[in-house]
């Protein structure tokens, strides 16, 4: 900050001094850059520069005119566990229909439920994770209701003693859309099951079910109506994906299924303690329609507050539809459901020891709001520190580079420019690269202190790689090998070329010209 | 239809052996409560009426929310049967429990019910090991109507 408002006296001086008369103005000149001290020192200097912000801002409070949203999101986690929640079938995405499947999911007459240990184990590292209480008894309720995917004819359920509440979430806001630290709150955790999945024929008066999915556990995570624009909301989302993946409980995989979230949405003039009519809306595959469908559907509200139309918004469930970028009516419904839960007399209380939860909490790796204060505390910037804390990978190899020694900022750049670069080019994952921690550590040691230059270290330096290379442009080229082999060693330089060319000139010269040579003489 | 089934029903005798006071208190608190979720049903009426007084039970909505067919007939005569079960619900869940000593001995009975109500974390649970069901041709055999290789159902399920 300093450094700019040094500069800018600097080039005011030099103004002065070189159109003397152009100078109409009476005041000093540093009191244009005093009121403007005054008001960066209020900012935050970590967030984006003050001009951005501010306008950002005020264009965000323009568009709510007076009024402000209230979203809460219920979120379902598909537990990556072996088996199903209640039987020991194994799930696998993507299998043929009804091929996992046994009498007990499939609701048969005279079967029982019986509970898999690991379903408790997740949910209670989910709800640390989430820092709930954790309920030291639980159970399970039946929560009725007819649908062709819902086998029994009745969910299994917690209804009103869930294993987990009055927990809450950090996050950080994407630096793009202004930055910011949040804290949401999270209602319940409960462990309940998956319908099976349902399939609307084009034509015909008949569906079609795909009892597969019937009895995989799920986790439901109910926020509190804490997040007010549709960015909070995408971005609790991905912090509850971020969650899942860390822990390893399931994949979060919105595309497939695993991650799943209904919003709910309400708006109400500035300062109205009571929450206007709240809408759900469903369908949304991904944090953008999430987004998306979050600010569409509260202009939507706003507009009819604007018109006096305020009694069209009703609790209703709407789609979003993404083509269209709008929200929709579902079909009506015929009154509130009556789900007549009562407790499963099937299945045993829920009960856990301290000893158990203590043994799960020391389990718990680093959570990503941990690692984020960590890398915050190093100096990175907030742009690098949800960069590398994003993908539980990522911050693995950043951390086990700086184990071995390496500069935090010089790691964190190479990680998050060319090695992402690479990896994606190559379609690989970070664990999956060639290039170990110790490895980069060593490199930016040797750049560090001029052993050899950055450009120098972006070369593939592989033997193997390079090897691959030249016996490929050698059996591409038999032609210019023979006449090699007849005495034209000046092709050498020819081969050379056309591997500089297949490597994208990314291949070491040295190490190409050396192989390039051993490989001719061999032959 | 259900006739038979009604006769079946034996009488329940409504006392109870005094249980562990542990979570049970929880559950009882649970049952002050109306014992539907339908938003039909005033909570603050029904308890407010004292105990044993919930409204009787609406048989035809019942019926309709089972997807039941009963006749006003049958309606009629179930609606005593099913108010025997509410009370007698209703008076194991207001057993005073509170003030009786704790019998140290009942857990060590041979009382598989209790034990089975009592588990600790690992005994009424199962390990995440697969096992595929061996039988699946029998599954699809049994199904009203198939079209492989999903499950054929009617396209909306209304209660007609």
């Amino acid at each position: 900050m300093a450094l700019t408002l040094l500069r800018g006296i600097r080039t005011q001086a030099l103004f002065r001094a070189n159109a003397g008369l152009f100078c109409t103005t009476r005041l000093s000149p540093l009191a244009r850059f005093t009121t403007r001290v005054e008001s960066v020192q209020t900012t935050n200097p970590k967030t984006a520069p003050k001009s951005i912000q501010q306008a950002a801002k005020e264009a965000a409070e323009q568009k709510m005119q007076g009024f402000e949203a209230v979203i809460g999101i219920e979120t379902h986690v598909q537990l990556s566990t072996i088996t199903k929640a209640f039987c020991s079938c194994p799930y696998d995405y993507g299998s043929q229909p009804n091929s996992t499947v046994c009498p007990t999911c499939m609701g048969h007459p005279g079967t029982l439920p019986v509970l898999n240990a690991k379903v408790v184990e997740c949910a209670v590292k989910l709800a640390l994770a989430l820092n709930c209480e954790i309920s030291m008894t639980s159970k399970f309720d039946r929560k009725q209701y007819f649908y062709p995917d819902l086998p029994k004819g009745y969910q299994i359920s917690q209804f009103d003693i869930p294993i987990a509440d009055k927990g809450y979430i950090d996050l950080d806001l994407p630096v793009e859309f202004g930055g910011g630290h949040r804290r949401f709150g999270v209602t319940r955790v409960h462990m309940e099951e998956d319908a099976g999945k349902l399939l609307h024929s084009e034509s015909g008066n008949y569906s079609q079910v795909d009892l597969n999915r019937a009895g995989v556990p799920l986790l439901e995570i109910v926020s509190e109506p804490d997040m007010r624009t549709g960015i909070e909301a995408a971005e609790y989302g991905a912090e509850v994906q971020r969650l899942v993946r860390y822990l390893g409980v399931g994949n979060g995989n919105m595309q497939e299924g695993s991650l799943r979230c209904d919003v709910n949405v309400s708006v109400r003039p500035i300062g109205q303690s009571e929450f206007g009519t709240k809408v759900e809306i469903k369908n949304m595959n991904s944090f953008n329609e999430i987004s998306r469908a979050i600010d569409y559907e509260i202009s939507r509200q706003i507009h009819l507050h604007k018109e006096s139309q305020a009694d069209q918004i009703v609790q209703e469930t709407r789609l979003w539809d993404e083509s269209s970028q709008k929200t929709f009516t579902m079909r009506k419904k015929e009154g509130l459901a009556d789900y007549r839960y009562f407790p499963e007399p099937d299945l045993a209380e829920v009960v856990l020891t301290s000893e158990y939860i203590d043994e799960i909490r020391n389990s718990l790796p680093e959570l990503p709001e941990a690692k984020r204060r960590r890398y915050e505390n190093m100096g990175l910037s907030m742009q690098d520190v949800i960069f590398l804390a994003n993908d539980d990978n990522v911050a693995h190899f950043f951390d086990s580079t700086l184990e071995h020694g390496a500069d935090a900022k010089l790691a964190a750049n190479w990680i998050m420019g060319d090695m992402t670069a690479y990896l994606k080019d190559e379609k690989l994952s970070i664990h999956e690269s060639k290039l170990t921690p110790l490895e980069l550590s060593e490199m930016i040691a040797s750049i560090k202190n001029g052993t050899i230059s950055g450009k120098i270290a972006k070369e593939i330096a592989d033997p193997g790689a390079i090897g691959a290379m030249v016996d490929k442009v050698l059996a591409d080229n038999p032609k210019q090998l023979k006449q090699y082999r007849a005495g034209k060693t000046k092709l050498q330089g020819y081969f050379a070329g056309q591997v500089m060319k297949a490597s994208k000139g990314k291949a070491s010269p040295v190490l190409l010209n050396k192989i390039l040579g051993e490989k001719l003489k061999g032959n | 239809m259900l006739s038979a089934a009604a006769s079946a029903i034996p009488r329940l005798r409504c006392a109870a052996p005094p249980r562990q006071a542990s979570s049970r208190t929880q559950w009882s608190l649970l049952w002050r409560r109306p014992l539907s979720s339908s938003p039909n049903v005033a909570p603050a009426a029904a308890a407010a009426s004292g105990p044993g007084a919930l409204e009787p039970p609406d048989l035809p909505r019942l019926a309709k929310s089972a997807r039941i067919s009963l006749s006003p007939q049958e309606a009629e005569e179930f609606a005593p049967k099913i108010q025997q079960v509410v009370d007698c619900s209703l008076e194991l869940a207001l057993y005073d429990i509170e003030n009786k000593p704790e019998r140290e001995g009942l857990r060590k009975k041979d009382n598989s019910l209790m034990n089975y109500l009592h588990t600790a974390v690992g005994s009424s649970l199962r390990e995440d090991k697969a096992e595929p069901f061996a039988n699946r041709d029998a599954i699809i055999e049994a199904l009203p109507s198939y079209d492989d290789p999903y499950i054929k159902v009617p396209r909306v399920l209304n209660s007609e």
